[in-house]
């Protein structure tokens, strides 16, 4: 991986790096953490995270966003199935799933009880739980981690439910920058019908009813998710989104996946057909 | 010139709408009709009793108030405790757990008792987060945007007891400390009690660096307790309106 190469040249230390001691404790002193503004914003989207060495890192982090329906969780499968033929150690994340609080979130969202502030903020706990937990861990090893949901989902929801939009970036500002973000779009409508057909039902949370935007489930879905949509659409641009058409059958867009993905690790030949446990996916 | 510029561009108190709090915005304290009363200070400085002899003060006066603890909402209550005993806490999630509590805290019972006119009293209040979490590392900026959605307390007293007074008292009426209360998550010292100290000692040093810009009041911790809370008292009644909190007299019949 030629780039990473690259990356670990940039963390030299440089005249400000004698101001960080002063805010980090002395075990961590011990082996000082030299990281320039400039480069830090290489690895974190504002503020480096507490502790913790960037030029430790030679994984890769592969985001895949997109609403509900957009056929994220078929495509991790089948890229992690692709990836370990080819060699790769793969480690997978999403939301809800840190040891921390994910069961927590889950009994809030159940209850229905809690405030969007608090919400938004016990999601950040859990992202950054995983962070620290499952996808550092698994990066310093050399394993590419597939994100299955990134910030950009939780910063969206947030600022649709009325957060401030600086509030929630800079919330996130310790989050490491993704190697590659891939976007699924695919229209709510189209995601409607593969939602419904999963669960015969649309939950609460997916169709946004929190927010009283209509009574009618349907509708209450397509404004939310249409909301939300656009928030993508701001992020998009600025955080280099790779945008695929989520509509494209599966193997379509896992081609694409695989292109983008084996450009980035050094793979050439990026064939690949599931095998038997996943072909019902391939479709 | 300047003077005439800024007094056209000042916008108009905002209408009714913007007193709704905003999540992520600051709050100021002439957004709802309530006060806000805050005590900070290290373990150890005397707060909590001073806090709670200005509450009883207030109380037998008849006054409208309430009062509210740091970390004690049930919601985040039995992660923060896993959280603890697994010592699965960085100061990244234990900062933003306590965070998420205090959202909490903020926004079902201070914003709403400060919409509906009442006195707040909080014992420990963001400045806690500020100076315990800076200790452990975070960066200032991310914390100081973290709690921004919190309303501006009317008053902060900072109580301020020197090292060695606040870590004796506190040692000496505890049977033993526990871990994330000692710092022992920083590896500063394998005792307990010398890590609790040195901890103790960066947060002293990160609330002494915000008595200017968040305009503490900063009380001696040493001096004796009625003293103290004499002084207390003279502040709280010349610097808030107490008559708009005091009850209503009984109607004449």
């Amino acid at each position: 991986m030629p780039d990473q190469d690259k990356d670990k040249t940039a963390v030299v230390p440089s005249p400000t790096a004698t101001e960080i001691p002063a805010a980090t404790p002395p075990a961590q002193q011990a082996k000082p953490v030299a990281v320039t503004e400039e480069a830090s914003s290489q690895y974190f989207f504002g503020e480096p995270l507490v502790g913790f060495d960037p030029s430790e890192i030679t994984g890769s982090l592969v985001v895949i966003e997109g609403m509900d329906g957009s056929g994220r969780s078929t495509q991790i499968a089948l890229l992690q199935e692709w990836l370990e033929s080819e060699g790769f150690a793969v480690q997978t994340s999403g939301l809800r799933r840190s040891n921390l609080v994910g069961r927590d979130i889950d009994e809030l969202l159940a209850k229905n009880a809690v405030t969007r502030l608090t919400l938004a903020l016990m999601y950040a706990t859990d992202f950054f739980d995983q962070v620290e937990h499952r996808i550092l861990p698994a990066l310093r090893s050399g394993t590419v981690v597939l994100a299955d949901r990134f910030i950009f989902t939780l910063i969206a929801r947030g600022v649709v439910r009325g957060i401030n939009r600086d509030y929630m970036s800079g919330l996130y500002a310790m989050a490491l920058r993704p190697h590659l973000t891939f976007w699924l779009n695919v229209r709510p409508e189209t995601a409607f019908g593969r939602e419904f057909k999963k669960a015969q039902a649309i939950s609460y949370w997916e169709a946004g009813r929190d927010m009283s935007l209509s009574h009618d489930l349907y509708w209450s879905f397509i404004r939310y998710q249409t909301m939300i949509k656009r928030e993508f659409e701001v992020m998009a641009k600025k955080n280099s989104f790779i945008e695929l058409d989520g509509e494209a059958s599966v193997s379509a867009v896992n081609k694409q996946l695989r292109q983008r993905i084996g450009e980035q690790l050094g793979i050439r030949a990026t064939k690949y057909t599931p095998s038997a446990a996943l072909a019902h996916l391939w479709r | 010139m300047e003077i005439q510029d800024t007094a056209v561009k000042a916008p108009r108190a905002e209408p009714a709408k913007s007193t709704l709090p905003q999540p992520g915005r600051p709050v100021p304290s002439r957004a709802y009709p309530g006060a806000l009363i805050v005590v900070e200070g290290t373990d150890g400085s005397g707060k909590s009793t001073q806090l709670y002899l200005l509450k009883r003060w207030l109380e037998i006066g008849g006054y409208r108030l309430h009062f509210t603890e740091w970390n004690s909402s049930p919601l985040v209550k039995s992660a923060t405790r896993r959280g603890k005993q697994r010592r699965l806490l960085t100061p990244t999630t234990f900062s933003l757990l306590h965070a998420a509590d205090f959202a909490d805290r903020c926004e079902r019972q201070i914003m709403p008792l400060l919409q509906g006119d009442y006195l707040v009293l909080a014992d420990r209040y963001i400045y806690t987060a500020f100076a315990r979490d800076a200790a452990r590392g975070c960066p200032a900026r991310w914390l100081r945007n973290l709690y921004r959605f919190a309303p501006i307390p009317d008053i902060t007293f900072y109580f301020r007891a020197p090292l060695d007074v606040a870590v004796h008292r506190i040692l000496s009426g505890r049977p033993k400390l526990k871990y994330y209360e000692a710092g022992m998550d920083l590896g500063m010292s394998y005792d307990r009690s010398e890590s609790f100290r040195l901890f103790q000692a960066r947060i002293l040093e990160e609330y002494d660096k915000m008595v200017d810009s968040d305009s503490f009041v900063v009380l001696d911790g040493t001096l004796p307790v009625n003293k103290l809370q004499k002084q207390m008292r003279d502040i709280v009644a010349s610097k808030i309106d107490l008559k708009r909190f005091a009850p209503r007299a009984p109607e004449a019949e």
